[in-house]
């Protein structure tokens, strides 16, 4: 037979590499933002001992994010970015993945290679590649110009004027994010409709149920947990985005929290308040991943007991 | 501090350059791990004020200014004169990814029997953090003279021997040769020189931005320009415009030079204010590409560093648009800041003859100019290139003497941004942090 910890050693791989990749260096961005900074080369000095902390940052920061304080607009302008962009991804992706998990049949294949092909082309690349598409003589630009969108946009206030999507326009970064980080939701998407067992819809529509019904309240509830799970996956990083902005846009009217980070960052003898802030972002994710986390935890106990 | 190359050199690089930064930030936003080792070995006080009620910055050494140049001590004698240069191995070069022409790098290694290596920095304060972690090795570096008296405290670079380095004061000019922030030139050497001002198509915009009593003016009149007006993203050249648009207050017996340099909160505050109305004005936008941006005319009004025009002209501009629809205005000398960069011998050199063989060497007047209109775009300060000569011999078109500049802009009562104490330079990022909140 097998020895004891065999099948738990598979995880060691993983385990070594969170701790080492992602608890190590979040620790060390935790230090820098309770630490100080050296005088003579403005570099942080992390203090390791949470009994030397220096809060003062932290405090700083937590009221400048506050209402009324100097980031609280960015921090307002990220949430609502995010949430539209939230809500445009699952708009789009959910009938997306709906079609490939139910409906594609023989093209499935082709249709889910088809959506790991932006993967293959970094992040920032594809962001770049809007810069020259919505230039004002940009092939984007005439598109959205003669098929008059970009007169509704105008009208509607979102837009300076049609050959502006590049002049720092909110609406440009939102479909930005959600050009950019649509295809994560997509595919967990996918998997969870795949997932969902045929003969709970196939119940529902022999108990009468019409189609809409049976997805009101089968579909859905059942998948909800690929619901949550790619909005958190596309939410985290979108919270702490700053070059989507910074490309796209590069207005002051559209930065985002991420940006600020960037900002303290690069120089200057403040490190501390790029590291606190990143602190209290973090904080902020923790409690929408720790619903997440409820909400699954949840769902897999009422299967189990199912 | 401005550091116009941050601008990259060509298309393809300009988004090469841009995920080598993101990545950086990316990695310091993931892991700040490796900065951290930087920090514990110094000890000495940033800042401070001395008897005579001189603020002293990194060292002890009083706030360098033009009006107030500052001596570095030199921490161990240079080398000695009429050593041979060392052969074989690598030559390793610290400097920006893209500052700096590879061509002009090669022949250096051919010459010298040695292989020439680049290895870079994103920004010149992570840069100097790596070298004083011990995370880079090189020989010399690209170095800035905000940032002179910290290298020197902290013994990151070493003295000088001129002998070695004959072309500081045959080719570049007398201004130069010892500069407020290292008198005597104990640790560095001129690189590059820019101004501050405007850059703009005059095909686009309708004001003689030129003729206007403040052209700095321009920015708050821009609504006809809504999204196509930008500022440099840098928070000493934005704010200091703004200071420099309504000048120095009336009743201060502070200088121009003193108000680019301010400490007062009021003062900064002020132009924080300023600066954020241009939102509304004319949507106003941050960045570092107009030497792309206005060529190409998807912005049609920036402020911008004098080498963007050339830049502009030498490498951005399309086939079809005739360089006379750009124009580019500065203030005159001792209201418009300008700023040079500098080499520096690293400590962690193994080559040290051979390193100011280097310093030498891209001082040399035909290596300069390659680097300048084959590459970098930014112009040495040669005494060979005055506006007279690059525009009489069609190097340039004649609407480039604006942008050109001469020893005269680096002369007596010149101004400059220059190095701030601790708490000054958190006063000018928290404005401009204010101001990037929008």
């Amino acid at each position: 037979m097998y020895p004891r910890w065999l099948w738990s050693g598979f995880s060691l791989p993983g385990v070594v590499w969170l701790i080492l990749l992602f608890l190590v260096p979040f620790y060390a961005v935790i230090g820098v933002a309770f630490g100080s900074v050296d005088p003579l080369l403005q570099t942080p000095v992390p203090a390791w001992n949470p009994a030397t902390w220096n809060t003062g940052w932290i405090t700083q920061v937590l009221q400048e994010m506050a209402p009324g304080g100097v980031y609280w607009d960015p921090v307002r302008r990220t949430i609502y970015y995010v949430a539209i962009s939230l809500g445009l991804c699952l708009l789009i992706g959910y009938p997306v993945a709906y079609y490939i998990a139910r409906h594609a049949g023989r093209t499935k294949t082709l249709l889910l290679v088809l959506l790991i092909i932006p993967f293959w082309i970094s992040y920032l690349m594809r962001m770049l590649a809007w810069v020259n598409l919505l230039e004002p003589t940009g092939y984007a630009t005439r598109f959205l110009d003669f098929t008059g969108v970009s007169d509704l946009a105008v009208r509607s206030g979102l837009l300076l004027n049609p050959q502006s999507w590049l002049g720092g326009a909110s609406i440009t970064v939102v479909l930005a994010l959600v050009y950019g980080y649509i295809p994560y939701l997509i595919l967990p998407l996918y998997a969870a409709l795949d997932r969902i067992d045929r003969s709970h819809l196939e119940a529902a529509r022999d108990l009468g149920a019409s189609p809409f019904r049976t997805f009101l309240h089968v579909t859905l509830p059942l998948s909800k947990t690929g619901i949550l799970g790619g909005c958190v996956l596309i939410a985290l990083p979108m919270f702490g985005d700053y070059y989507t902005p910074d490309v796209i846009s590069g207005a002051p009217s559209t930065t985002m929290i991420g940006n600020q980070i960037d900002l303290y960052f690069h120089g200057g003898p403040q490190p501390t308040k790029g590291a606190a802030i990143t602190v209290v972002l973090s904080l902020f994710l923790l409690i929408v991943m720790g619903y997440y986390m409820w909400t699954i935890h949840r769902a897999t106990r009422e299967a189990s007991r199912a | 501090m401005a550091h116009p190359k941050d601008r990259p050199t060509g298309w393809a690089s300009n988004r090469r350059e841009f995920l080598e930064r993101s990545g950086g930030a990316a990695l310091a936003l993931s892991g700040a791990a490796g900065l951290l080792s930087a920090c514990s070995n110094s000890t000495t006080t940033a800042t401070s004020t001395n008897a005579s009620g001189q603020k002293l910055g990194p060292g002890g050494y009083p706030l360098a200014r033009p009006n107030q140049p500052v001596t570095l001590k030199r921490w161990e004698d240079p080398i000695d004169s009429n050593l041979p240069p060392e052969t074989g191995g690598t030559f390793t070069i610290y400097n920006y990814p893209n500052y700096l022409d590879k061509g002009v790098m090669k022949s250096f290694g051919e010459k010298y029997g040695v292989e020439v290596q680049l290895t870079s920095f994103q920004d010149i304060n992570s840069g100097i953090a790596r070298l004083a972690n011990g995370g880079v090795h090189p020989d010399v570096m690209e170095n800035t003279p905000d940032n002179m008296a910290r290298c020197v405290a902290a013994k990151l670079i070493k003295p000088l021997n001129l002998d070695y380095i004959p072309n500081l004061k045959k080719n570049l000019w007398p201004s130069l040769w010892s500069p407020y922030y290292d008198q005597e030139s104990r640790y560095s050497v001129p690189y590059t020189t820019y101004a501050t001002g405007i850059l703009w198509r005059n095909d686009k915009v309708s004001e003689d931005i030129a003729s206007m009593p403040q052209p700095l003016d321009i920015f708050w009149q821009a609504e006809a320009y809504k999204g196509k007006v930008a500022l440099l993203s840098e928070p000493r050249e934005t704010i200091a415009m703004a200071l420099l648009r309504k000048g120095v207050p009336t009743g201060s017996n502070m200088s121009t030079l003193d108000l680019i340099n301010t400490e007062d909160p009021d003062l900064i505050n002020q132009a924080v204010a300023d600066l954020k109305q241009l939102d509304s004005i004319c949507h106003i936008k941050v960045g570092d590409t107009q030497f792309q941006t206005i060529p190409e005319g998807t912005t049609y009004l920036n402020q911008a560093w004098s080498g963007d025009w050339l830049a502009a002209y030498i490498f951005y501009l399309p086939k079809n648009t005739p360089a006379s629809v750009m124009s580019y205005w500065k203030a005159p000398t001792g209201h418009v800041p300008v700023q040079n960069d500098c080499w520096s011998i690293c400590s962690t050199t193994t080559k040290p003859v051979l390193s100011h063989l280097w310093l030498n060497y891209i001082n040399d007047n035909g290596v300069a100019r390659k680097n300048f209109l084959d590459f970098n775009g930014y112009q040495p300060p040669l005494e060979e290139l005055d506006p007279s000569t690059l525009i009489s011999d069609g190097t340039f078109p004649e609407n480039a003497r604006t942008a050109i500049l001469t020893k005269d802009d680096f002369g007596q009562g010149h101004i400059e941004e220059c190095t701030l104490t601790t708490t000054g330079q958190q006063l000018w990022q928290n404005g401009y942090s204010d101001f990037l909140a929008g």
